[in-house]
């Protein structure tokens, strides 16, 4: 039978297809599965082909979404077959069920070190694709020269060379340090000199990503590219394998062009006057053909030719010319060059100056809206909104509102907030501004967020002149028959303001716009009724004489509403009652609003927040700055650029790792780094060490954090040591309190957080001890409950409370521990992300009449995931100079440090796993210091430190903590500042009892406060 | 780099899956489904682009190509060229085709006859509409062989679908199973028939 012979697998396939649904599928697989799971129990009965076909359906039954977690042990071992058949299998089920940390994988190290050293090229083959697949650092350590050795071999088929090309790129991924080798640049040159076009190929891949990192050391390959890419736009010596629809290996030409792309300039006039003769035959020589195949790879090689002449920011001549040919491709029927074509213009704004010669195409784009290919139509907004500036926003944000009635719902959130973003930038007058968002509400009222329609409000407010015709365009939606909530948010709310204005034009007393607005409350929202009640009190406000009719009605609604259900709606509908009696008091009370403080708007923020993910969108947002600075109709926002938002929410204490803004700030702004520098930060996740963290708030703040963690009763303040550390054994019930431990438990943990093995705790009954192996963002750990008495410990209890970020298992514990015995109970901790908090042992046990209870800290703390790693200056700066700021490089100045002699800082840091590596700074007040944290979600993951001493004021610092994780960084950088602090002294000045009401608060609300939409909303 | 391959049918079942940085099962069965959702609302004649980092994260772009009852799915970032791309799914599928042409006479028969059993499991008429398929999924461990000839670790390795039978015809030789790597048939409907030999549609529709 064809199917290599394995039928069995076949058969299984089959079955699979024929299930009707998904639980008959189930119920096969899990026949399978159990089915294999028998046979793997006895490994020694299954011929090297059963092992095979059960592999194979193993990883059928993986890509089918089933997690297959055993088995493993038997793919990893196919490896070290003797027959190909069995190897190639082991190498590729292995390939695609395990991943780089598995433990199984280290154990086959070895075996594949044999393949690629030895003779078989198969063989090589196979572990060349396995260890470029999911080769991990341990790999690179090992195998990186063996695999060098068969890149650069003369002797090897270009087969095996090609292969190990990639494969150290990827062991170069996972350890720059493996090319990091005298002379490797020029090898890299070297290889660049060969004939084979499919090592070419691999040889290229790898030197993009090298010199993407460094392209310093590759400049001798610059040259050699260029040569590459003229034999190929020549067709010299070019095999016809690798001609595709006639154009030499336009694989090849696109890699090169990429590579050329990261070097910065092209000095060499020779040099670059060659590459430019070719980019033009590429510009020139290609054109729109009937066949797609042609066509997409003619047209691969056009686009990134167009992307190196602007990254070398070629002639105007020549731009000009690329402009034409993307405005001729935009036009193109093919879809595929469309799509690329208005994405290339939308990159071609931001780093040239053509701005002009693309608006010459705007009609054209504007038809891309109404392509049919949702992609096409987003890349049409896409540049619709770059391209935009004073001279066309009248004409684009109009084609945006038409189009917003026919645009599908996944498109219509973001046509609106662009069309909404692009009105407000670039609006030539506020009249038309305020046409627009109205417009908008009415059009796509579900997709326009409150910040949108608070932004409008905050204008009209501010803007005398603006607030007749605002108030009179509100009327005008009033009139229609069905209009949006959000539209009668916003009508109610002007015409309550404004609409006293408006008094003399027909249809608009206060009966009457009272009426028109009332007409609505029976559809809206609570929310909204909220808002209807402060129109109604302004309505009376403004109708002064008093008209006895509309009073008693209004009157009659707030007295409905006083009992209504709703706490806010209750409130205005008494309170407004009650104002309203006060006659004409009432007119200071509900007077006009005030003007808005002036400040940036909601919206552009949001916007500039999402583009900060790449450079080239930064770019389009220094444009759009420069563009409004120059537009003069909403000078309001532009005061704010400078004045920066007051943020009240930098009062907070509350930690929010995931915001970046808030990190920002707190890195900023020294008045955040409380007194002394010792940590006033409170885990925000809502949990019951919240509510404790609120009541013992003052206690709380002095310790470090991670004590706030424990739920505690404190009632045993001063008992033994200081006031914080009693607390890290909490009894519980008055009866604990009659076995005191010995020894200072909080002293034991933090003796544990710097070695593996020790005691944790003691009693006159119980020593508990524990030892700790740490692998990775693995642990092991064994706790040993020792019994040092003559009679038995009984109702033995240990419960583990991991933190959100441990994954933690502990095996059974025994209900009793025999006199004088020892149990050992192991217990494994699994890291998934980085986090300072700490896990605790609830601990108790019965002695005769004694009950005990204790919480003990667990030594699973943040550094024992961290593993020493020695960095060299070359790698060092790289590294440090490529994390440039905030979220991933944090910068503080850190006061009240405990005073050390820099050596014993130095020591400090070793012992927690980050090593100093002398001599990198050339200060010697410095350090510098290199770790590698591992979890799970960010895994192997270099860090770097430096910290900046003053040797005139040894109790401050500044640190700086980089690594590829904005949590991390914080964590870590919160980690090494509470080691450096002093732990509490007694001369501490007492901080202010405030921070307990920032410690309850949501993490959202800071966020919201600074946010004007929302400050406006609290007005409402 | 190329962050996965995918390949699924028409119904949205997955038929080959190669992920080049690891996702646990879920994420993997999570980012099938969400891909499936957007091709399969796609119409016909549109561009082989879709926005992708909704749920692949920021910088992830994704090319497919619809043949017949399959999608092919490629997810990678911006350092690989879009048509680059795309020209590679369709080196992939010309090495199924290729595969046809170098199909022994005795890897014919065998062929033959297991068309013909599995024409009794079912009818006619759905094997007919999934026969591209088929090659799919009981060829399925030597997928794995072919595109390890493609990509490795996320980059790729060869493009010359001339050079990869080659290197599967040695493997081939080594692993002892018959070459017909019929990766991909075409059928009457799409545009690339012209591309599958006579003599192999020949026996197909029989």
């Amino acid at each position: 039978m064809a199917m290599s012979g394995m039928r069995g697998l076949s058969v299984f396939i089959s079955d699979i297809r024929n299930c009707q649904n998904k639980e008959q599928e189930r119920l096969r697989v899990d026949k399978e599965l159990g089915n294999i799971r028998t046979r793997f129990k006895n490994e020694k009965a299954l011929t090297p082909y059963e092992k095979k076909k059960y592999v194979w359906k193993m990883l059928y039954i993986y890509m089918l979404g089933y997690d297959v977690d055993f088995g493993h042990m038997e793919a990893v071992s196919l490896i070290s077959a003797p027959k190909y058949p069995e190897k190639q299998v082991g190498y590729i089920v292995t390939s695609s069920l395990l991943n780089e940390n598995h433990d199984f994988l280290r154990l086959a190290i070895n075996t594949v070190r044999n393949d690629i050293i030895g003779r078989n090229e198969t063989f090589q083959c196979l572990a060349l694709t396995m260890v470029g697949n999911i080769g991990g650092r341990e790999f690179a350590e090992s195998l990186a020269p063996d695999v060098q050795k068969l890149l650069i071999s003369s002797s090897c088929r270009p087969l095996v060379r090609k292969k190990a090309a990639l494969c150290l790129l990827r062991l170069y991924r996972k350890n720059p340090d493996v090319v990091n080798v005298d002379g490797w640049a020029d090898r890299m040159a070297q290889l660049l000199d060969e004939r084979d076009l499919g090592v070419l190929t691999s040889s290229m891949s790898l030197l993009v990503a090298l010199v993407s990192n460094n392209h310093e050391a590759y400049w001798s390959c610059l040259p050699k590219c260029i040569k590459i890419l003229e034999r190929l736009a020549r067709s010299q010596d070019i095999p016809q394998e690798y001609t595709y629809y006639g154009i030499p290996s336009p694989w090849l030409q696109v890699k090169t062009m990429r590579a050329l792309q990261y070097f910065p300039t092209i000095e060499d006039p020779n040099a670059r006057r060659s590459l430019f003769e070719v980019l033009q035959r590429i510009l020139m020589g290609t054109d729109v053909v009937k066949n797609v195949n042609k066509n997409n790879a003619s047209h691969a090689v056009l686009f990134e030719a167009l992307a190196l002449v602007m990254h070398l920011d070629a002639e105007k001549e020549m731009m000009s010319q690329c402009v034409a040919l993307l405005g001729k491709f935009i036009a193109v029927r093919e879809p595929n060059i469309r799509y690329l074509g208005l994405e290339n213009m939308t990159r071609m704004l931001m780093v040239t100056d053509v701005q002009d010669i693309i608006k010459r195409h705007q009609a054209q784009i504007i038809t891309s809206l109404k392509d049919p290919d949702i992609s096409i139509r987003r890349r049409a907004l896409d540049l619709l909104y770059g391209m935009c500036d004073v001279s066309n926003a009248k004409d684009i944000v109009e084609e945006l509102l038409q189009y917003l009635s026919t645009a599908e719902f996944a498109m219509r959130e973001e046509l609106s907030l662009k069309a909404a973003i692009l009105a407000e930038k670039f609006a030539p007058d506020l009249s038309w501004y305020v046409d627009v968002i109205l417009q908008l509400i009415d059009k796509a009222g579900d997709f326009v967020s409150d910040d949108i329609w608070f932004r409008v409000v905050q204008f009209v407010t501010n803007n005398e002149d603006l607030q007749p015709y605002a108030a009179a365009k509100a009327r005008e939606y009033l009139d229609k028959p069905a209009i949006h909530e959000t539209m009668v948010k916003v009508s109610a709310y002007i015409l309550g303001e404004f609409g006293h204005l408006l008094a003399r034009r027909p249809g608009c007393s206060p009966k009457e716009l009272f009426s028109i607005i009332h007409e609505k409350l029976p559809t809206v929202s609570t929310s909204t009724i909220s808002i209807l009640l402060s129109t109604y009190a302004k309505i009376l406000m403004h109708s002064q004489p008093p008209d006895p009719e509309l009073q008693n009605q209004i009157w009659a609604i707030f007295k409905k509403y006083e009992s209504s259900i709703e706490v806010e709606i209750q409130q205005r509908a008494v309170e407004y009652f009650e104002l309203s009696r006060k006659g004409a008091a009432l007119m200071d009370i509900l007077a006009e609003m005030p003007k808005f403080p002036e400040r940036q708007s909601a919206l552009i923020k949001k916007a500039e927040d999402t583009e900060v993910d790449t450079a080239e969108q930064s770019a389009i947002k220094l444009r759009a700055q420069q563009q409004s600075q120059t537009s003069n109709a909403l000078v309001v926002t532009e005061q704010s650029h400078a004045n920066g938002t007051p943020s009240v929410g930098q009062l907070s204490l509350v930690k929010m790792p995931s915001m970046s803004s808030h990190v920002d700030g707190n890195s900023a702004d020294p008045r955040l780094s409380p007194e002394n520098g010792t940590l006033t930060v409170v885990d925000s996740q809502p949990s019951s060490a919240d509510l404790l963290g609120d009541l013992l708030g003052p206690l709380a703040i002095e310790g470090p954090p991670s004590i706030n963690v424990h739920p505690q009763p404190s009632s045993n303040p001063g008992s033994d040591g200081t006031v914080v550390e009693a607390t890290a054994i909490v009894p519980v019930g008055e009866q604990a309190n009659s076995v005191q431990p010995i020894g200072n438990i909080a002293e034991r943990f933090h003796a544990l957080c710097v070695k593996d093995s020790g005691v944790l705790y003691e009693d006159p009954y119980i020593q508990i001890g524990i030892k700790a192996e740490w692998r990775g963002h693995q642990g092991h750990l064994v706790l040993f409950l020792g019994n040092k008495n003559t009679s038995p410990l009984v109702s033995v209890q240990a419960l583990i409370l991991p933190p959100m970020h441990l994954k933690m298992e502990l095996s059974l514990v025994p209900d009793t521990i025999p006199p004088r015995a020892q149990v050992q109970c192991p217990l494994e901790v699994i890291n998934l992300h980085p986090s300072r908090d700490v896990a605790v042992l609830d601990f108790s046990y019965k002695f005769g009449n004694d009950m005990v209870d204790v919480k003990l800290r667990l030594p699973a703390v943040l550094n024992k995931f961290l593993q020493p790693i020695s960095v060299s200056a070359e790698e060092f700066f790289p590294q440090w100079r490529s994390l440039p700021g905030p979220p991933l490089k944090l910068q503080e100045v850190v006061r009240g440090v405990r005073p050390l002699p820099l050596l014993e800082m130095a020591n400090l840091f070793n012992s927690y796993h980050l090593l100093v590596c002398p001599g990198l700074d050339p200060n010697p007040n410095n350090l510098v210091a290199s770790t590698t944290f591992f979890s799970e979600s960010t895994r192997a993951m270099l860090c770097l430190i430096r910290i900046e001493t003053d040797p005139a004021d040894r109790t401050q610092l500044r640190m700086t903590i980089a690594s590829g994780d904005p949590t991390l960084t914080f964590e870590l950088k919160e980690f090494v500042k509470e080691q450096l602090v002093s732990i509490p002294t007694t001369t501490r000045i007492p901080i202010q009892q405030t921070p307990t009401s920032p410690v309850a608060q949501p993490t959202s609300a800071p966020a919201a406060l600074t946010d004007p939409g929302a400050m406006l909303a609290a007005l409402l | 780099m190329i962050k996965a391959v995918l390949v699924m049918n028409t119904q949205g079942k997955p038929r080959l899956s190669k992920f080049y940085e690891f996702q646990p099962v879920e994420k993997q069965q999570e980012a099938i489904r969400n891909v499936f959702s957007v091709l399969c609302s796609r119409p016909e004649h549109v561009s082989n682009f879709v926005d992708a980092e909704s749920f692949f994260g920021p910088d992830s772009r994704l090319v497919y190509k619809h043949f017949a009852t399959l999608y092919f799915v490629f997810i990678f970032d911006s350092s690989e060229n879009e048509l680059a791309i795309l020209d590679l799914i369709q080196v992939m599928t010309l090495i199924g085709v290729i595969g046809y042409q170098l199909v022994s006479v005795l890897s014919v028969l065998e062929a033959v006859n297991f068309w013909l059993k599995t024409v009794f499991v079912e009818t006619l008429d759905k094997c007919f509409r999934n026969v591209c398929e088929l090659d799919i999924v009981f060829n399925y461990s030597k997928m794995h062989t072919i595109l390890d000839e493609i990509i490795l670790g996320g980059q790729v390795l060869e493009t010359s679908s001339t050079e990869v039978m080659k290197a599967i015809d040695e493997i081939s030789k080594c692993a002892l199973f018959p070459i017909w790597f019929l990766t991909c048939r075409l059928e009457a409907s799409s545009n690339a028939i012209n591309l599958v030999p006579k003599s192999v549609s020949g026996w197909r529709s029989r």
